[in-house]
């Protein structure tokens, strides 16, 4: 560009420069450029690469005017993305002109530009320690540049050093420059904490200064240390407070209220003195920033105490005029405080639920998204209702935002439709289930109501791609269903519903499992088991792998049920619908899915047996379906386990392979038997009955519950008197009523309440033909089932539905051992969760060294230290001159731009490592050693 | 720790006009916050509050004419309150400083632009200095001064 041979015409262009006459391609040129050539991305593109090599060109050149230029242009078009850290060792040239209008453009690219190259901080470290001192007539404002810059940039041996000259610049007679040295110590105590620990009384003199831009410095500087690391501020609070109470400037005042949040936070003896002048300074100020501030400063500052009612009401009374005002943003941030406020006690929000009403109809679904946290916390038995209907009216309702223009009466009502955004679905869905079902159900007293809100809640959610949701849906349903015994009818015909539904295997498959697992578990209440099958065989194409698990055995249980739940039973039905199974069962047990595959082999043998001995018996059912299959499902009745009961109980479980399950004699007297009545197929399914037995009797001792004896009873019968079996059953089925609904054993077994049983024995045999219905037509008949429900319900209106407590283990033996494993649990999550932002930290942040300093530590015991750091700015004396004369070398050897980028790239991470190692080893042996090596690089 | 991340200003288009980093992210994760940044605040309707969540922080942003000033600022250390009255007051700031600013100034004279955000924002992003006269005041002397400095060296 500049040649050697006209330097008269350059001489002229550099004179006309600083009167904004360029020759080059200025920032103008370049904005207007990227202005005009906007049309197509690739043509933008097209330009703004050859905007860039030029920049190359004229940062290369030794023109200092023209370097100055590209850098500037570079700034600017960082700002579009490109990386511009090839082009700080120009950016350290303009930054070392004696210019001010060049070293100003080079500090501020600096700020923007440097941030983690080491290599590039070290030199400027020491340009930085001559600005510093520079005494020119010019140098109020060179420092004040060269000050603002090293906020940005500082390193710990830069901080070290200079400390000095900051303080001494405490005490300048320009305010300007106290104020820009205290924001540049800022920075360097972070980064060499030993500096405040010895300067701390003159540091804190500079809180007296009289020019309010230095007080406001001080303040924000405290504020911001005391976050990191509070407790040397301490015994500045009494300093603080007076300027708190004296001064009058709003922006002060709020940061003195922050950094007293910090202080507050550790030093509980403030709060009696500091709430006061709080809540008074609440009641004089007219500043809503400040107002909220002091709510802020209250509750973050370990203020308000959980029974501090007064105080809370104080706050939240004024928060709530913040509610009540126009100002969105206002509305939105006492939201937040609410919350946090209700975080403390929750008692002190619970009478604000017409607030909360009022919110979640904002016009701002971000506003409405905060109040759904609060709702937790207004939540009542009463209002439970109105508070989910008013959510699920969100999904439905078109909401428009009203902007009024113009007269009022003849206003143009401008509407905006109100966009409600999926996370937002979410987490209303999340807050249904959540407040209903919070502290085992125990603000829900209609189970009724909420089996069809959880069906409008699947309806609704068919359109959010949350897995997620379907299973805690789902898992609402299964909850209720095993929870409250006596709505067992009413949900199941909800779930029943739920499978007729063809969208909800497409758009929210995540309900399936737990509806597929109810329905099998409490398949005993549906009357006509076979057309359930079919109906749910019909729609096999849909189930993912995890469902088809599910379903495996829900199938066999729902066949179980049926073929053993009637006297008349259609044998000709029962092989077709036997075949069907098979069918599914067979063409699963290839599945790639290990788990699928093992369930559909064991159930397709299992029922291979039964038909196999079905077609032997001719009249009646054979053992294996009358006896066996009831047997593996319905031992137990399943009750709710809290969480991590089941775990507990694994631990205890020690599985003895050594024993047979039947003795020598045993068996041969079951083969006597079988040779004398059926053929091979039978010892099979006695074994199987055997394995029940085995299996009951282990953990019979933990249950009482009366209904668990019924299979064993059966079972024992069958033993001893199994040729009158057919007939004692047929028999049996009639008298027994645990034959027509299984959960009659279980009201009994909780309430024992003879009334109840009846009544609910009435409701089963309705619920049954309900659901035969209601399978075929879904809709018609639920409603007149509805209708005799609203009768009931009347009937009895205050009877709160009993909702089954967790099942918590209490065995006698390994207590001691398994609680603390229980806790183990706990605090390893605890702490996972707390490590990982700590980690984060780590990785984002490198420079917190105030936050563990140990200000106690007198100054000489930290002389080893200090030591280091010393060797450690001889070692970068060192490195300096080394970058500097390689610097000078890169500036004169002319060659090709784009080779000598890529050289300096690979040189940089050289020495990037070889300096790391210095710092670890300081052995300035091993370091020549690498510099030389470097050296030889480079040449 | 820092309490203002980033300020950005963007206009109604989505272009960026400015970008100021108090916290050392990454150039992807800077380019991602860009990208995510406007369309987030651009589909804002009147009326809703200048108050989103983005990520693991909050968004502060206020609309003068066709810019966008947006602020990231860490919820737990910061007033959101307080950071609108900032922009506010830096929007105000500029306003003197360029007479009726409008966004081709910032365009063009973006290095001024920066300098009074590094006057007013400093310490990573802590507020120092919230009053406009002395912000103004020494943009204005540094202005002064180097045009005197260019003079004295253009007459020599």
């Amino acid at each position: 560009m500049t040649s050697l041979y006209a330097p008269t015409g350059d001489d002229v262009k550099q004179r006309l420069r600083p009167f904004g006459i360029f020759f080059e391609k200025s920032l103008k040129d370049l904005i207007k450029g990227i202005r005009s050539n906007n049309e197509t991305p690739e043509k933008l593109q097209h330009f703004l690469a050859q905007a860039l090599s030029e920049c190359r060109e004229e940062a290369n050149s030794p023109d200092l005017n023209l370097k100055t230029n590209a850098v500037l242009k570079l700034t600017y078009l960082e700002m579009y993305g490109f990386d511009m850290s090839w082009a700080n060792f120009h950016i350290l040239e303009v930054m070392s002109s004696s210019k001010l209008q060049q070293k100003r453009v080079g500090y501020l690219a600096a700020s923007q530009s440097f941030y983690k190259d080491s290599d590039i901080l070290m030199l400027a470290t020491n340009l930085m320690k001559k600005d510093l001192k520079y005494g020119g007539n010019n140098d109020v404002v060179k420092v004040g540049i060269a000050l603002s810059g090293l906020s940005t940039i500082v390193t710990p041996s830069l901080a070290a050093d200079i400390c000095d000259d900051l303080f001494g610049m405490l005490s300048s007679s320009k305010p300007y420059i106290r104020k820009k040295a205290v924001t540049a110590l800022f920075k360097v105590f972070l980064q060499y904490p030993e500096a405040l620990r010895d300067n701390f009384d003159k540091f804190a003199a500079r809180l007296e200064d009289d020019d309010t831009s230095v007080l406001s410095a001080m303040v924000s500087v405290i504020c911001e240390l005391s976050k990191k690391n509070p407790q040397p501020f301490i015994k500045l609070s009494p300093m603080l407070y007076e300027i708190l109470v004296t001064i009058s400037n709003n922006w002060i005042i709020i940061r003195l209220l922050k950094l007293f949040t910090n202080l507050s936070k550790v030093e509980p003896k403030l709060r009696p003195r500091l709430l006061p002048k709080i809540l008074e300074l609440m009641d004089t100020t007219v500043a809503t920033s400040v107002l909220y501030e002091s709510i802020n400063c209250i509750v973050k500052g370990n203020m308000l105490e959980e029974d501090d009612f007064d105080t809370a009401v104080r706050c939240l009374e004024c928060l709530q005029t913040f509610c009540d005002s126009s100002d969105p943003n206002l509305r939105y941030i006492s939201c937040v405080l609410f919350y946090k406020i209700g975080k403390i006690n929750i008692a002190f929000i619970s009478q604000f639920d017409k607030l909360v009403l009022r919110l979640l109809n904002d016009v701002d679904v971000s506003i409405r998204s905060k109040a759904l946290e609060l709702v937790v916390g207004i939540v009542s038995e009463e209002n439970l209702k109105s508070i989910v209907l008013a959510l699920l009216k969100q999904f439905v309702d078109e909401d428009t935002i009203v902007l009024q223009s113009g007269e009022p009466n003849f206003e143009v009502a401008n509407e905006i439709p109100i966009i409600i955004s999926e996370p937002y679905k979410i987490k209303m869905v999340n807050t249904i289930i959540h407040i209903c079902s919070m502290d085992n159900f125990s603000m829900l007293t209609d189970f009724e109501w909420y089996n069809t809100v959880l069906l409008d809640l699947i309806m609704l959610s068919q359109d959010i791609s949350e897995p997620s949701l379907g299973c805690k849906i789902g898992e609402q349903l299964r909850n209720s269903m095993v929870k409250v015994p006596s709505m067992r009818e009413d949900t199941l015909s909800t779930i029943i519903k739920i499978l007729s539904t063809d969208s909800v295997y497409t758009q929210i498959a995540g309900v399936l499992k737990e509806c597929f697992w109810s329905i099998g578990e409490y398949s005993s209440q549906v009357d006509n088991g076979d057309d359930l099958i079919q109906s749910i065989l019909a729609k096999k194409h849909h189930f993912a792998a995890e469902i088809q698990q599910v379903v495996i055995i829900a199938l066999l249980k729902i066949f179980t049920n049926w073929s053993n739940g009637h006297s008349d039973l259609d044998l000709t039905r029962l092989k077709f619908i036997m075949e069907e199974l098979l069918n599914y069962f067979q063409s699963l047990s290839y599945s790639k899915d290990f788990e699928v595959q093992e369930r559909a082999v064991e159930s397709s043998e299992i029922l291979k047996l039964s038909s196999e001995a079905l077609q032997e018996d001719g009249d009646g059912l054979p053992l294996l379906i009358s006896e066996v299959m009831p047997s593996l499902f319905n031992s137990y009745e399943l009750k709710p386990l809290s969480h991590g009961v089941q775990m507990q109980l694994q631990q205890n479980v020690t599985v003895d392979c050594d024993t047979p399950f039947l003795s020598t004699e045993e068996l041969t007297e079951i083969l006597e038997k079988n040779t004398s009545s059926e053929t091979g197929a039978f010892t099979e399914d006695s074994l199987e009955s055997d394995d029940g037995k085995f299996a009951y009797n282990e953990e019979e001792a933990d249950d009482s519950s009366s209904g668990e004896k019924q299979p064993t009873e059966d079972w024992e019968l069958s033993k001893e008197e199994r040729e009158v079996l057919e007939k004692r059953k047929e028999e049996e089925r009639q008298s027994n009523p645990f034959y027509l609904a299984r959960e009659e054993t279980t009201s009994k077994s909780i309430n024992g309440d003879l009334l109840d049983f009846s009544e609910n024995g009435d409701d089963t045999e309705q619920s049954s033909n309900t659901i035969r219905l209601s399978k075929q037509q879904i809709i018609s008949p639920s409603v007149g089932e509805k209708a005799k429900k609203e009768k009931k319900i009347k009937k009895k209106p205050k009877r709160r539905v009993e909702v089954l407590p967790d099942e918590v283990v209490a065995t006698t033996q390994d207590v001691s051992n398994n609680k603390p494993s229980n806790i183990r649990v706990t605090p390893s999550s605890q702490s996972v969760s707390s490590l990982a932002p700590s980690n984060k930290k780590i990785s984002l942040k490198t420079h917190t060294m105030l936050e563990n300093f140990d200000f106690s530590k007198p100054k000489d015991a930290l002389d080893e230290s200090n030591e280091d750091i010393g060797s450690g700015a001889q070692d970068e004396q060192d490195e300096l001159e080394r970058i500097r004369s390689k610097f000078a070398n890169q500036g004169l050897v002319e060659i090709q731009p784009g080779e000598e980028d890529e050289e300096v790239v690979i040189v940089k991470k050289k020495k990037k490592s070889s300096k790391k190692k210095n710092k670890k080893t300081s052995k300035t042996s091993s370091k020549t050693q690498e510099e030389k090596e470097d050296a030889r690089q480079l040449a | 720790m820092t309490h203002i991340k980033y300020f950005v200003l963007a206009s109604r288009q989505g272009k960026i006009r400015l970008t100021k980093w108090y916290y050392s992210y990454a150039a992807s994760e800077k380019e991602k916050i860009l990208k995510d940044l406007t369309p987030l605040v651009l589909s804002r309707k009147a009326k809703m509050c200048n108050i989103v969540e983005y990520s693991d922080h909050k968004v502060v942003y206020r609309r003068y004419a066709s810019l966008y000033f947006i602020c990231g600022i860490t919820p737990e250390y910061d007033n959101e309150l307080l950071t609108l009255e900032l922009i506010h007051r830096y929007v105000e700031t500029m306003d003197s400083y360029f007479g009726n600013v409008c966004e081709l100034d910032i365009i063009f004279n973006f290095s001024r632009a920066y300098e009074i955000l590094n006057e007013m924002i400093m310490c990573d992003g802590s507020i120092a200095e919230s009053g406009k006269a002395e912000v103004l005041q020494q943009v204005k002397t540094m202005d002064t001064m180097e045009s005197n400095d260019n003079l004295d060296r253009v007459l020599s």
